[in-house]
Formats: structure tokens, C-alpha cells, sequence
């Protein structure tokens, strides 16, 4: 028994020191991940963005080409991911080698220019006149450093369910449910008119009428001179959102979350504004309503709504084979590949005249050509400036509408709120 | 009526009644509900989820869900579940290790200022470690530790309760005269823990060793902290992850719950006993 | 079990050994001073550099500034976080939900877990089964549990709301259990006191059987039905277990996190609902500190929330005893 029990408790010893011993190297695995790709010519590129960027394909044919290069992708939650690389950044350790950033993020992360490896000197200037100039001067530093190569940008449209309209006695044809609504109001009254007839909702939520509007307005949250302008354009998408919930239009569904998708499953509501990033949302989450949806005009005319690009932050281990790896994934084969697999239209005007994206058809969407219609959008687009604290402020007014619809807080009261909350955004 | 008969029996000595089984039922129900729809759902479809009345029977999905899980590569549910288990057995042996040595120490070995730090171990026991955490980021940032395991790891491997508990089981398992009597034999101190103390906590050891298991399993904040947006993820940091990405479905969040869930299961079932009793003596020990 | 009442042991009457040649010495006394202070070094090392030292060194970074965003903003802050803490909006409410949520699982889970125990203090049979069963949510990982009851409480297809609605209530307007303040801490509170009733049934079951069986003789002659019983004598029989009771879920539920977390609908966000309804303090400290990247501030809301816990624990203990005491 005795005896026994030695063996026992030496066994544990040893144990100990064995799993000791584990942690230890794991934990120096976990660090030097690439050290050991330098030694052995093998590279790992960690790639961090949100939502589907439709990167698999790529990443399995970039990998093919490239036996010594294994991508590795990490797809987050939106806001998180934001936040993440910029604790990463200032940590000096960490980062992926290779981030998204969103249009409405991109202010924040090139006044650090410093942090990111500058295209310029890595021969990225050839790019500058392939993209719409008011992308590539997006991601562009104050001092003159470019941080990021454009992917997609978010020409607006309003997506439709063809299915629900017709039950409801509304027009299902693209063209004819577009002159449906010239405007925002009449988009409204096209709302109550589906909502009488049939008792459902007709939008997802107050917060996607309000991002749309918003980014339609000549001015956003900030101006130039980073001053919080709430009287101006956030006013009026604040407004639209609130006659909508007024009028009972609202499903009040949070965005991007579990209700959400079971939303679009239970026919919630009817249309979702959409940039054309949206689309792989779309048919990711409910692959059953295919044919069901179909694309016609933003109300108003316009807009831009997200849109990101590829950075490279400067401390990765292995910065030049990610450079060569987002150099080719902005390529013109590659940029239709993601327009066809999940529908992100690209920020390179010469792929709007190329017959792959001009005449496709995208069959999810009732075969909507949507490369015509996300293109025409892209085009005439005078873009919003999105201050630094952006992402923050918005988070905080879409709150400020949640409590609406949850019935927290009356629509008179919500104005002034919001521009309270938004004020406290600017300031964190 | 209250039987009078009853009343004149403590309570233990009092037979439970087909009300008191009832009650217990309905505890059973109270307390293996939330874990038996984490497994409904599990094993369910989209449309059984959002069903009404709500469906209480187990699907047949769960192989599809599970498949989705371990699939989801920006998860590393896998990867979470081997790390999960790396942290929580190294936190486990060297606590029960360490603690069981001092424990020795304070209750069998004089040495100057014994009692003295004693006294700290048991002032620590009330300090909740929680509130060092940002202090502990900054630490773990020297060390460049942030985001590997060793930073989950290393604030895990001692505990102060681990040492009390050790201390007061050693001081009255471990009989003065069989130590006394090693050491005129010449044993030196630590063969004394090795062949004496040792094989005379075991009962202890299990006890602490499923205690600190399941906390080290369970941990979330400071995992989350340090691991979160890393490849290195403990299971409750990817399950955190896998309930606020962009595509956060019911089916496979539950199905990854309770993935994460069922090492503690088989634990309560191996080892529910000696919890059971852990917990009892230790609340009259406290 | 005293703290004081460390008892001496036997081994330092152990004679040295009989023939004392000069190696054998000095490895006695080597194996005697030096040792002991070798056995309980790990764990003072350990917990000094990952436990104590982080503590202290909170105190400090509270004093600063130190932004995770902008590293060039350093330097001391004197109080200057701490006399933001007192005029933050966002703290104060922090402060009022995580007592909101405090009370409301503290009480029914402590009363739950005392019915509970006398349930589980008869003699059954499969005794232990039954004490094991109690025990699996405190198993349980939070973060799961807290998951299947942020799905129990979903306002569209949601368990809590289908009950409600079979008693008529919300069938055409179902509750949005996130959106108020009372109804996001019941539903928290009910996940907490969901872990924690068996947890604590187990300790006031341990003390419950350590009560003299005589007591319980004398009091059924004055004729003290099982409900009086458990009032009359169990309750005050067991006082030190309750006040233990109490300041342990004192010190867990002023902590409270993952709960909140995890039940917000983004848990990202760590903002707990659109207005903040069920932002706890140790939630918001996890977002000013490492979401807006303020370690600083963050650092000084840690030591308010360390100043608070001491205070209520204390008033706890003082109010337990002091109720219990006047039987």
C-alpha cells in the first residue's frame, strides 16, 4: 500500500516537471511562432478582419503558389478587432501581420503611421492610380505615408424581399420598387403601407436607417478640424431612424447579433439597407432565401457605408512576405474572386468597365447585376471625412437609438441624449 | 397535521417523506436544466431553436454542430480545448505541489517567524486577486508574456487558500510521534514529506486538486485579458469568441458550451464524492 | 479551527543524531534552519511577484497616467483619477447595478440555499447522489451556463418569454429582458443564484449536522413544528456558516463579470446593454481599462471597487451576527 502510494506520488513529481516543462516551451512556442519561420524559410501570416472578406479561396490559392507561406485567418467581431490591434500596437508586440481597418477606424490608425509599414517604400506607389483617389487619400498619413491598400468600398443600395413585397401587394420588379422611393420619406410611407397590410415589420432596425442616411450626408460626425457636428448630418439620419420606430416600422433587431440572423430565418422584416458588403451577410445567414432577395436604389441617392483596407503593422516578424501577400490580393483576379464569392465591390474603378464584374449577375439576389449597380454608386461618390473617434461615437448614438426601440427612453427625449452621449464618446 | 413524532428527531435522523423526494426532484430539475437545453440545443436545427412552444428534446444535429465548431477557424476551438487543459492540470499539480510542501511547513517544521507569515497567508486569503489585474497586465507586458499561456498560467500555480487548507488538513492527519519517530530514525525533512505527510493527504490532495481544476477551468476574466484576440485562447475565451463574432448562431454556441462543459461533468462524476465532502469540511473547519 | 492555535511540533525534540561527525551537522542543521524557510519560498515567491506585488502596483499605476493608446501620455496623476471616479456618470451607475444585481441574488440565493439544505438534511437514500447533484452548477462554467440563459432570455424566442406568455403576459409585445434595468438584473440575478444555491445548501447542510441532536429533543417538547425547527434553532445554530456565507457571496457578487458579460447581446462590447442598465464595475473597469485603454483610471476604480468591498463585507458580517445574535 505504501509502496504504492510512493510510485503514485513520484509519478505525480514527475508530473509536475513534465508539464512544467510543457508550459514552458508551449509558452515560448506561443511567442516565437516566427522566429522558427526564419529559420526554416517557412512564413505564417496572421490575417485579422471582421465578417467574411471571402479570403478562403484565396488563402488556399495563394498558399498552393506559395508552399513556404501559410495564412492563417482570423475573422472577429468588428468593433473588438479595432480595438485589439491598437492595444497590440502600442504593446509593440502582438499584432497580426496583417489587419483590416475599416473606413470608419481608418482616421484613428493613420495619424500612427509610424506603426505601419508605409507602401510607399515598398514599391505601393504604382497602386495610387488604380484606385479611386478618394480611397487611396483616405488611408493616406497627414505626412504623406500610405498605411493601407484599399479592398472594398460600400456603395449603398436597398435590399428587398421580393417574396415578402409581393404578399404585401408592393411592386417586386427592381426598378419599379426603386421609384418606390425617390427619398426617405417616401421609403417611410412605403413602410406603413407594408406594415398595414400585413402586421409585420419593415426594417431590421433604427440603427440601419440611421448608418445608411449618415452616410449619404455631405457631413458626418466630424469635420475636418475634428469638431463633433451633430447638429448637421447626424441630425437628419437621426431623425429618419426615429420616424421609423415612431411609426412602428422597426423589428429592433441589434445588428449583427443572434436575433438578428434569426430575423432574417423568420421574415422579420422586409428590406435591409445594403452596402454591397452586406450581401455575404446575407446569404451566409440565411442560404435558404435564395432568389428570395433582390437589390434596388437607396432612397436619396448615394452614399458610402464602410469599405476597408489591408495594413501591415510594422513590428510582424515577417512584414515583407505580407506585403507581397496583400499586394497580390488586391489584384484584379483576386478583387473579383471576393466580389463573386461574398459581393465586396472593389475600390478599383478599371474592374467597374471589366465585363467580370459588369455583367455579373448575382443569382442569390434574384440576379441582380449588382457590379452595376454597387459601381454606379462607387463612382459619384463624395466621400464622408470620419473623424478619429468615429467608431466610438457611432457606437454610442446606435445606443442611444437601441434604447428607443427597447422603450427605455422617448423619441422627444432621444436627440438631446444622443448628442450627450455623442459628446461623451468625443471626449473618451 | 406536523407528525409530533417527527419533531422529536433532529432532522438528519428523520426519514425524508415522499414530500421531501419531491422537493429534491424538483432541486435536481433546478439545478440540471440550464445544462441539459445547453445540450437540446446542441442538438438542434436553426428552426428548432426558434420554435414556439420551445422544443425540450434533444435533436440530432449535434454532429453537424460539433462540426461547425471545431471547423470555425478564427475560434481555435480545438487549440482552446488542448490549452484549456494544459493550463488547468499544470495549475492543478503545481498547487497541490507547492501548497502541500508550506502546508507541511506551517503545520509540522518550527522555524522563526512561522506563525508570523502565517498570518499573511491567511490576510491574502481575503484579498480578492481580481483587483490587480491591470497591474498584472502591465507585469505580464515586461515579461512579454501577454497573450501566451504562461500568463494565465504563472498567477495560477499558488494559492493561499491552497496552503490554509493544506496546513489544517496536515496538522491533524499527520500524527506528531510518526514524525518525530522518522526523524530519530535520521529521516531528513524531506523524506519525511515524501514517505509520511504525502501518502497521509491523498484524501486531501483530491479534494484540493478538483477545486483548483475546476476554478482554473472556469476562469474567464483575466484569460480574457490577456488571451482574447490571440491563437491562444482558453475554451471559455473562445467560447466568448464564438458568441460575438459576426455569425453568432444559437446551435453552435451551445454546441461549443457544451463541449467545454463535459471535462467537468465526467469530473463531478468521477470525483463528485470527495468534492461533496471537501466542501462539507471545509465550511466546518472555516 | 483558531488561527492562534498553532500547535508545536514535535520534531525539534528530536535528538541529533549520536555520533556527530561534522558532515552529518551541518546537513542537520541545514535540514532544520534552512529548509522549512525552502518549502514555503514557492509559494511566497510565486504569490509575491503574481499576486501581492500586481496589488501594490495598482496603487501606483492609479496614481498615473498610463494609456495603452498613447503611450506618450505618462507622468502622475496625483488623484486626478480618482477625482474623476467621483463625478463619472458611468461609475455611479456601475456602482448602483452591481448592487442592484448584488441584492436581488444575495438574499433568495442565501434563503433558497437554507431550504435547500433542510430538504437534504433527512436521512435519504443515495445520500451523496443528491449532494452531487446540487453541486453541478457551481461546476458548471459560467461562461456556458450564462450563454444558455442569455438564449433562455432572448425577447423573440426566448423560454422565459413563451412561460410568460402562457399566463398571459406579452403575448403580442414580448419583454425585452435586456432593455430595463429590473428586468436585466433579474434575469443576471437569477443565473447567479442559479450557481450558487447548492454551493452554499452544501455548507449550511455541514453545519446543520453538527448541531446537537439534544437540541433538537428539547425544542420538539414546547412543540416546534420542522418549519419552526429550521427558524428557531437550525438558523441561529449555524450563524458563523451564514456570516461566512455572506461575505463570500459579498466579495464574488460585488465582482460580479461574467455574467453581465456574457449576457450582453455583443459581448464585446462590455458596455452591458444600450444604456449601460447592467454594466457592473468590475465589467466597466475590464472596459475603460482595456477598451478605451485607460490603465490608469482603470487602475483607480479597482482600489474603489477593493475600498467598497472591504466596507460592505464588514457591515455584512456586523448585521449577520448582530440578527442572529438577538435570538
Amino acid at each position: 500500500m505504501e509502496r504504492l502510494g510512493k510510485r503514485t506520488l513520484r509519478a505525480t513529481a514527475a508530473g509536475v516537471a513534465a508539464t512544467l516543462a510543457i508550459a514552458g516551451c508551449s509558452g515560448q512556442d506561443l511567442e516565437g511562432g516566427n522566429e522558427d519561420n526564419a529559420s526554416g524559410g517557412q512564413v505564417t501570416l496572421k490575417v485579422a478582419f471582421w465578417g467574411d472578406m471571402g479570403l478562403d479561396k484565396l488563402k488556399a490559392a495563394y498558399e498552393k503558389d506559395h508552399p513556404n507561406v501559410k495564412i492563417v485567418l482570423n475573422s472577429g467581431e468588428y468593433n473588438a478587432q479595432h480595438e485589439d490591434l491598437q492595444k497590440k500596437l502600442v504593446a509593440g508586440s502582438g499584432a497580426p501581420d496583417i489587419s483590416a481597418i475599416d473606413e470608419g477606424f481608418i482616421v484613428q490608425f493613420r495619424s500612427q503611421a509610424d506603426k505601419f509599414v508605409n507602401y510607399l517604400d515598398k514599391g505601393g506607389a504604382e497602386f495610387e492610380s488604380k484606385y479611386l483617389p478618394w480611397k487611396w487619400k483616405q488611408s493616406l498619413s497627414p505626412d504623406g505615408k500610405q498605411i493601407g491598400l484599399g479592398t472594398d468600398v460600400g456603395g449603398l443600395a436597398m435590399c428587398y424581399r421580393t417574396d415578402l413585397f409581393q404578399k404585401a401587394g408592393l411592386p417586386t420588379d427592381r426598378d419599379a420598387v426603386s421609384k418606390l422611393w425617390p427619398n426617405w420619406d417616401a421609403f417611410l410611407n412605403v413602410g406603413k403601407q407594408y406594415v398595414a397590410k400585413t402586421g409585420k415589420k419593415f426594417v431590421d432596425s433604427g440603427t440601419n436607417m440611421f448608418n445608411p442616411v449618415l452616410a449619404q450626408q455631405p457631413v458626418g460626425f466630424y469635420n475636418e478640424q475634428e469638431q463633433l457636428q451633430m447638429e448637421g448630418g447626424p441630425k437628419v439620419a437621426f431623425d429618419v431612424s426615429m420616424k421609423a420606430i415612431e411609426a412602428d416600422l422597426s423589428a429592433d433587431l441589434a445588428s449583427f447579433q443572434p436575433n438578428w440572423d434569426q430575423g432574417f430565418k423568420k421574415d422579420q422584416f422586409a428590406v435591409l439597407a445594403c452596402p454591397a458588403w452586406m450581401l455575404g451577410h446575407i446569404q451566409d445567414t440565411a442560404p435558404e432565401q435564395k432568389g428570395k432577395w433582390d437589390i434596388a436604389a437607396i432612397p436619396g441617392g448615394g452614399g458610402n457605408w464602410g469599405g476597408s483596407w489591408w495594413t501591415v503593422p510594422s513590428q510582424g516578424k515577417n512584414v515583407d512576405a505580407a506585403v507581397d501577400f496583400v499586394k497580390w490580393m488586391v489584384q484584379p483576379e483576386q478583387q473579383i474572386e471576393v466580389f463573386k464569392t461574398v459581393g465586396n465591390l472593389p475600390s478599383q474603378p478599371a474592374l467597374y468597365k471589366d465585363p467580370a464584374v459588369l455583367d455579373y449577375k448575382k443569382e442569390f439576389m434574384s440576379n441582380a447585376p449588382t457590379g452595376q449597380i454597387f459601381a454606379a454608386t462607387a463612382e459619384n461618390l463624395q466621400p464622408q471625412y470620419l473623424g478619429k473617434k468615429n467608431g466610438p461615437t457611432r457606437v454610442a448614438v446606435e445606443n442611444v437609438i437601441t434604447r428607443v426601440q427597447q422603450g427605455g427612453l422617448k423619441p422627444e427625449a432621444a436627440w438631446a441624449e444622443a448628442v450627450k452621449e455623442a459628446e461623451k464618446a468625443a471626449k473618451s | 397535521m406536523t407528525s409530533h413524532r417527527y419533531a422529536l428527531r433532529a432532522p438528519q435522523d428523520t426519514p425524508g417523506s415522499w414530500k421531501t423526494y419531491l422537493g429534491l426532484a424538483a432541486i435536481m430539475a433546478f439545478s440540471a436544466f440550464p445544462v441539459y437545453w445547453m445540450f437540446v440545443i446542441a442538438t438542434s436545427t436553426d428552426e428548432a431553436v426558434t420554435q414556439m412552444p420551445p422544443s425540450v428534446i434533444p435533436g440530432n444535429q449535434l454532429l453537424v454542430n460539433l462540426n461547425e465548431v471545431f471547423t470555425l477557424q478564427d475560434v481555435y476551438f480545438t487549440a482552446s480545448l488542448i490549452n484549456s487543459f494544459i493550463t488547468a492540470l499544470t495549475i492543478t499539480v503545481a498547487t497541490l505541489f507547492f501548497c502541500s510542501l508550506a502546508g507541511f511547513a506551517f503545520a509540522k517544521l518550527r522555524f522563526r517567524g512561522r506563525n508570523a507569515l502565517m498570518v499573511v497567508v491567511i490576510l491574502t486569503l481575503t484579498v480578492p486577486n481580481q483587483l490587480g489585474v491591470v497591474a498584472l497586465y502591465i507585469v505580464m507586458g515586461k515579461l512579454q508574456w501577454n497573450g501566451t499561456l504562461l500568463a494565465v498560467i504563472a498567477p495560477g500555480l499558488v494559492s493561499a487558500f491552497g496552503v490554509f487548507y493544506m496546513r489544517q488538513f496536515i496538522a491533524h492527519a499527520v500524527p506528531d510521534e510518526l514524525v518525530e519517530s522518522a526523524r530519530i530514525d535520521g529521516a531528513l525533512t524531506m523524506r519525511v514529506y515524501w514517505n509520511i505527510v504525502l501518502p497521509a493527504i491523498r484524501p486531501a490532495l483530491a479534494v484540493l486538486g478538483l477545486l483548483t481544476f475546476v476554478m482554473a477551468w472556469n476562469d474567464f476574466q483575466w484569460p480574457l485579458i490577456t488571451l482574447n484576440g490571440t491563437e491562444f485562447p482558453t475554451s471559455m475565451v473562445a467560447l466568448s469568441d464564438l458568441a460575438s463574432g459576426n455569425y453568432v448562431i444559437y446551435r453552435r454556441v451551445l454546441a461549443g458550451a457544451f463541449v467545454a462543459t463535459v471535462p467537468l461533468i465526467v469530473l463531478l462524476l468521477i470525483g463528485g464524492r470527495q468534492l461533496v465532502r471537501g466542501i462539507m469540511e471545509g465550511a466546518v473547519k472555516s | 479551527m483558531s488561527l492562534t492555535q498553532l500547535r508545536p511540533s514535535a520534531q525539534h525534540r528530536a535528538e541529533p543524531p549520536r555520533t556527530p561527525n561534522k558532515v552529518k551537522l551541518w546537513l542537520y542543521r541545514f535540514d532544520t534552519k534552512t529548509v522549512p524557510y525552502a518549502l514555503i519560498a514557492p509559494f511566497f515567491l510565486l504569490f509575491g511577484v503574481f499576486g501581492l506585488f500586481p496589488i501594490i502596483f495598482n496603487g501606483v499605476v492609479a496614481l498615473r497616467n498610463w494609456r495603452l493608446d498613447d503611450p506618450t501620455l505618462t507622468g502622475w496623476a496625483g488623484f486626478g483619477n480618482f477625482t474623476k471616479l467621483l463625478s463619472d456618470e458611468d461609475f455611479w451607475n456601475a456602482l448602483g447595478n452591481t448592487f442592484g444585481i448584488f441584492l436581488l441574488s444575495t438574499v433568495p440565493q442565501l434563503l433558497a440555499a437554507l431550504i435547500v439544505a433542510s430538504v437534504l438534511n433527512r436521512r435519504l437514500r443515495a445520500t451523496t447522489w443528491w449532494r452531487i447533484g446540487v453541486l453541478l452548477p457551481y461546476l458548471t462554467p459560467v461562461v456556458a451556463s450564462t450563454l444558455v440563459f442569455a438564449v433562455f432570455f432572448s425577447r423573440d424566442y426566448g423560454m422565459a418569454n413563451w412561460f410568460l406568455s402562457l399566463v398571459g403576459f406579452g403575448e403580442s409585445d414580448p419583454l425585452d429582458w435586456r432593455a430595463a434595468k429590473w428586468s436585466s438584473w433579474i434575469a443576471i440575478a437569477t443565473m447567479v443564484n442559479w450557481k450558487w444555491i447548492g454551493y452554499n445548501a452544501l455548507l449550511y447542510l455541514s453545519a446543520m449536522q453538527t448541531i446537537p441532536k439534544d437540541v433538537y429533543e428539547a425544542a420538539a417538547v414546547d412543540g416546534a413544528g420542522p418549519w419552526r425547527q429550521l427558524w428557531r434553532i437550525t438558523v441561529p445554530m449555524i450563524q458563523p456558516v451564514v456570516v461566512f456565507t455572506v461575505i463570500l457571496s459579498t466579495i464574488g457578487g460585488l465582482q460580479l463579470f461574467n455574467e453581465p458579460m456574457m449576457f450582453d447581446e455583443n459581448p464585446q462590447s462590455a458596455s452591458g446593454g444600450s444604456d449601460h442598465q447592467f454594466q457592473t464595475i468590475a465589467q466597466l473597469i475590464y472596459k475603460v481599462g482595456w477598451k478605451d485603454l485607460n490603465l490608469g483610471y482603470a487602475a483607480a476604480m479597482s482600489w474603489a471597487l477593493f475600498l467598497i468591498i472591504l466596507i460592505v463585507a464588514g457591515v455584512n458580517a456586523l448585521l449577520t451576527k448582530r440578527i442572529g445574535g438577538d435570538r
